[in-house]
This record gives C-alpha cells, structure tokens and sequence, in this order.
C-alpha cells in the first residue's frame, strides 16, 4: 500500500483487471472489454438476468453500484451527433461491484430501438428497483416483473422519455447552443497555445 | 373497557370479527428533517407502519440530460449542486475520469490539493450530520459545537478555492491555479495561499477538541442512546443488495472504503484507518461518522506535512475536446460511492454521462428499513442515513 505508482504495479493492477475481467465474461458467458480501467462485460439480451444473478451469486459481485443505459442513435435533438453512424439502440448497462478488493463490472447488453423490453432484475438486486423505474421513465425501457413501474423523478402525466436523444431541450430550441467555437488539437498534436497562453 | 365489549358481544350471541384498518400517513414534502423536499407515504398500524413509500423527485433538475448540452469546464459548475454539503468531493471523479479519457493526470501537487479539500469537504458533510442528527432527536446543544468547526473548515475551503459550498475548483488536468483572495497579477507566484497551511493545521486540532466534545455530550446521553441503539437495524448483505454505500455500509460492517482500494487520487501514501461499527444500527451510522472526521483529521496533517512541490495544472489545450472513449471513476465521497459514467464521442462535451450517486441508493432502502419500524423511529432512522435530496434527485 506505501509503494508510490510505479509502472510495474500500473502493469500488475491492468494484469489483475484484465484477470478479473475474463474471470467475470466466463462467468456470465459473455464478451469483456476493458476500457481506461474499466470492466465491461456484454451480454445477450436473453441473458441479461442470468448474467446478474450468476453476479450476485457466484462471482460474489454483491454490491449495485448502478443501473442506467445510453441511447445510441444518429439522430440527436441535443448535443453532438456521432462523427461516424452507430448502430441505433439501447444499451443497458448495470454496474455490479465486490466488498473486498473494489473490483467493478459493468454487465451491458443491447435493447432495439422499436420494443426495448428486458427482463428486470429487481428480485436480484431489490435495490434496482429504483434504478429500473429511472431507465423506465427516462428512456421508455419496459422491465419485465417489476413491482411497480411506475414514474419515479417525473409527474405522473409526464409525456416522452427525456434522456433519449430525440427529446429537444427547450432552452436549446429557442437559442442554439452558444458553445460551438473552434478548438484546438491536444498538445502533442499541434502547436496550439496551452492553459499558459490563455490568447491574450 | 374492550373486555365489557367482548362480554357484551358473547352475552348477545354475536360473533363479530374485531378488525383494525391500516391508516395512511403523509410525510413530508417539506418537513425539516427530510433534507430538502422528500414525501414518505406510510401505511400504519397503529404505532407501526406496515408499508412506506417514499415520493421523490421534487428537485430533479435533469443533470445527466443538462451534462449532454455542456462543455466539460461548465459541468464542473454544475455538478457541484448534486450534494451541495460536499461540493467539492462531487468535482473530483468527475474530473479524474475525463483526464483518464484524455490521458492526462494532475500533477502531484494538484492530486494533494484535491485530496486536502475533499477531506475538507467530509469533515463539514459529517459536521452537518453531527449537527443536525441529534437536533431531530432533540438535542439542540451539540449544534453550535459542530457549526463552529464546520465554519472553520469552510473558511478554510473559502481561502483556497473562493467559494464554501460550490467551489469549482477543479480543472481539467489539475486545480484552478489562481485564489480568490490573493493577489492575481503574478502567475509565478500562483498557489495556495500563504498561511493556509498553518490555518490548517491549527484547525485540525481544534476539529478534533470539538470532536471529543461532542462524544462527551451525547455518547453518553441516556435519551440518545435510548433512541438510536438498536433502531433501524442494517444487515449488510441488504444494504449491499440495495448499493448502500459509505458510512451507513461501514457501519453495518462492512471494511469496505473505496480510499483504499481506488487511486482516484493517491490515498494509498496515507496513514489512516477505516472505521466499522457491528450492529448496523443508528447508533453505530452516528459513531462512524464521528469517527472518520478524525481520520480526515489525520490525513489533512500528513497532506500539508508532505504537500509536494509540483505546478498545479497539467498541459492541455484552451478548450478541451475529450478524446472518444468511456469510462467509470468512482470515488469515496461523504455519503457514499459517487461516480461519473463518462461516454464520449470526442466532442466538447459528454455524449452521455450518467450520475451514480450515493444519496439515491441509501434513500431507496427506507421502504426496506422503514418496513414494521415504530412510526417516532421514522426521523431516527432516516437521519441517520444521511442523505441530502440533492444527490437523490440530481
């Protein structure tokens, strides 16, 4: 624990990652990929729940840190598009974790744009219970078996789903994004001014 | 009087099945101890309630869909609202995961500033929990105790960063390498501010002066006792299953401290000790947190003590495009594990960031803890979780 970072513990910590990470993809039969230190572990659809109880179980990953998900589309009504097309859909994602050596996996499958339906893992984790009313409203996810779907943040007679991005953003309608200035490359790619030349 | 009814009714031949009606009791929106605006529906049976929901939601202000309309440096302002009695701890994973897409990191002298100021910030987060718990439980005096350190905290977080509850202070790459209250002609001779570390150390002590004090006035007070042990009893495995983190998860015994096993930022070179309490109950969530504004207090004395030598801000470009990638940081916050699912495309700001913090997670088991718990258990147990509704509703 003294022992300041060196680049032999940095390779050891990504060994012990990249360990943890085919540990948990045989587990849950599914793919890893291992992103700035970060587990990711794909799964199917159909294995979803699955996947999560063997989590929970077997690999000991006891702890919900989170569950959300992210809309992939090409079409955005707020912010950037993608540069290049992505493959329209619905990634869910549930980030488990351990009580011992704070080793994280995030579980992550793919949900269709026209009928996004999951099974839900409330019963796994009750602690999804909120985490999936979230998605629900903010996404128009439907979880399968779940409690109560109902709204969790938003009234009750809230129409749309406000994190997919085709829901404009009022204030973005009515005065377009001020933000857009030109930008310069990172410092080793160019010869751009840094913090220190701030353009004066 | 309910036998001469039973009486009354066998001596009539009657056969009546006596039953009681659940009634329901509406908490909240806005009631003090509910830290902003919470409603609790509860079903009661007398004095026990039977089923308790709670209705959140008032002060959802859409941060994750705001964060996808911002460049990087303005969500810095805007997510210090999140859990506005540690602002500065919100900043922290934020910034640590962006500089992981970019793959720049702080200097060390910016990495210790942020590790000095984060402790800052749990030591007035827990400050306020001293303060206000034994309030709600009917005990006024602890409070000036507490709101007298805390405000010495916080004019010390004022002095380095300019502001006491939002300081915005860190950049991309490293800290704002200019103070509020010095002189700003000079770049040269930009830094903290001079005193700041005799200031600290100087508090520090007095921080933990008033610790023992407030041990001595309600550890040993009969009502306090009488009212937190044994109440709102934890188990660990249920506050795992529902992601409750922090000090409430410790105090149910689990040794579990994202400081130790992360390196968001270089705690593995300190000295300090992670408390864990046994029964889960409020007594011990209150202990905990006493307990770790000592072990703050420690690891801000070692911080200045060795503070390294370094400049403050790394280089990187005028305006900040992060490279495509994503990536998960989570930190050890007051409250709890807070963390920033950072996806970028490669643009100016986030394609999408999702806020995990640790306030929603330790609200959403009242419906569990709350569940056959005696209704005037109702504000000791849901004090002494520790939540702020801005970190449940973001």
């Amino acid at each position: 624990m003294t022992a300041s970072p060196s680049e032999n513990s940095a390779s050891e910590t990504a060994a012990a990652i990249e360990e943890f990470a085919d540990r948990v993809a045989g587990a849950v039969g599914g793919r890893a990929e291992v992103s700035h230190g970060t587990v990711k572990v794909r799964v199917a659809p159909s294995s979803w729940k699955e996947a999560l109880t063997v989590a929970s179980g077997d690999l000991g990953l006891v702890f919900l840190s989170w569950l959300s998900a992210i809309d992939w589309t090409n079409e955005v009504a707020v912010g950037d598009e993608p540069d290049e097309p992505v493959e329209e859909r619905y990634e869910l994602l549930c980030a488990v974790s351990d009580l011992s050596d704070g080793n994280l996996a995030i579980i992550s499958t793919d949900l269709s744009h026209d009928s996004p339906s999951i099974a839900s893992v409330a019963d796994v984790y009750p602690g999804a219970n909120w985490h999936e009313r979230e998605a629900a409203e903010m996404f128009g996810i439907d979880f399968v078996g779940h409690p109560d779907l109902t709204k969790l943040y938003l009234p009750d007679s809230f129409e749309g789903y406000p994190l997919r991005k085709g829901f404009p953003l009022l204030s973005r309608e009515v005065k377009p994004w001020p933000g857009k200035v030109d930008v310069e490359d990172m410092p080793e790619n160019g010869t751009g001014p840094s913090t220190e030349n701030p353009g004066a | 009087m309910e036998s001469t009814f039973a009486h009354h009714l066998s001596e009539a031949a009657v056969s009546v099945e006596l039953e009681t009606e659940g009634m329901t009791l509406n908490i909240g929106p806005q009631h003090p101890s509910t830290h902003g605006v919470l409603r609790l529906v509860a079903t009661v049976d007398g004095e026990r309630a039977t089923n308790v929901r709670p209705v959140i939601g008032y002060m959802h202000r859409g941060y994750e869909k705001l964060s996808e309309v911002r460049t990087y440096p303005q969500i810095i302002t805007i997510i210090n609202r999140i859990d506005w009695v540690s602002g500065f701890a919100n900043e922290v994973p934020f910034v640590v995961a962006a500089e992981r897409l970019m793959g720049v990191e702080a200097p060390p002298r910016a990495q210790w500033i942020r590790l000095v100021l984060t402790e800052m910030a749990r030591i007035s987060s827990h400050l306020v929990f001293m303060a206000s718990y034994p309030l709600e439980l009917g005990a006024a005096t602890p409070l000036f105790f507490a709101l007298r350190e805390r405000e010495r905290v916080l004019d010390l977080l004022e002095s380095v960063t300019g502001g006491r509850f939002h300081p915005n202070f860190n950049r991309l790459g490293g800290v704002k390498p200019v103070y509020a209250a010095g002189p700003t002609t000079k770049k040269a001779g930009m830094d903290i501010p001079s005193g700041f570390l005799a200031e600290t150390r100087d508090a520090m002590t007095k921080v933990l002066a008033t610790c023992d004090e407030i041990e001595n006035l309600v550890a040993g007070n009969e009502v306090f006792l009488a009212r937190t042990k044994d109440v709102g009893i934890m188990p660990v495995d249920v506050a795992a299953s529902y992601g409750v983190s922090g000090p409430n998860l410790r105090a149910s015994g689990a040794g579990f401290d994202l400081r130790k096993v992360s390196d968001y930022l270089p705690y593995s070179e300190f000295d300090f000790d992670i408390p864990v309490g046994r029964n889960g109950d409020c007594w011990d969530r209150w202990w905990v947190r006493l307990e770790e504004i000592r072990q703050s207090c420690r690891i801000i004395t070692q911080a200045i003590d060795g503070l390294p030598s370094s400049p403050l801000q790394a280089k990187v470009p005028r305006i900040i495009k992060v490279p495509a990638g994503e990536t998960y940081v989570r930190a050890e916050n007051p409250k709890g594990e807070m963390g920033y699912h950072l996806v970028s495309l490669g643009g100016l700001g986030p394609y999408r960031l999702k806020i995990r913090s640790a306030s929603f997670s330790n609200l959403s088991i009242l419906p569990w803890i709350l569940e056959e718990a005696l209704v005037p258990d109702f504000i000791a147990i849901m004090g002494s979780l520790d939540f702020v509704l801005g970190d449940v509703d973001r």
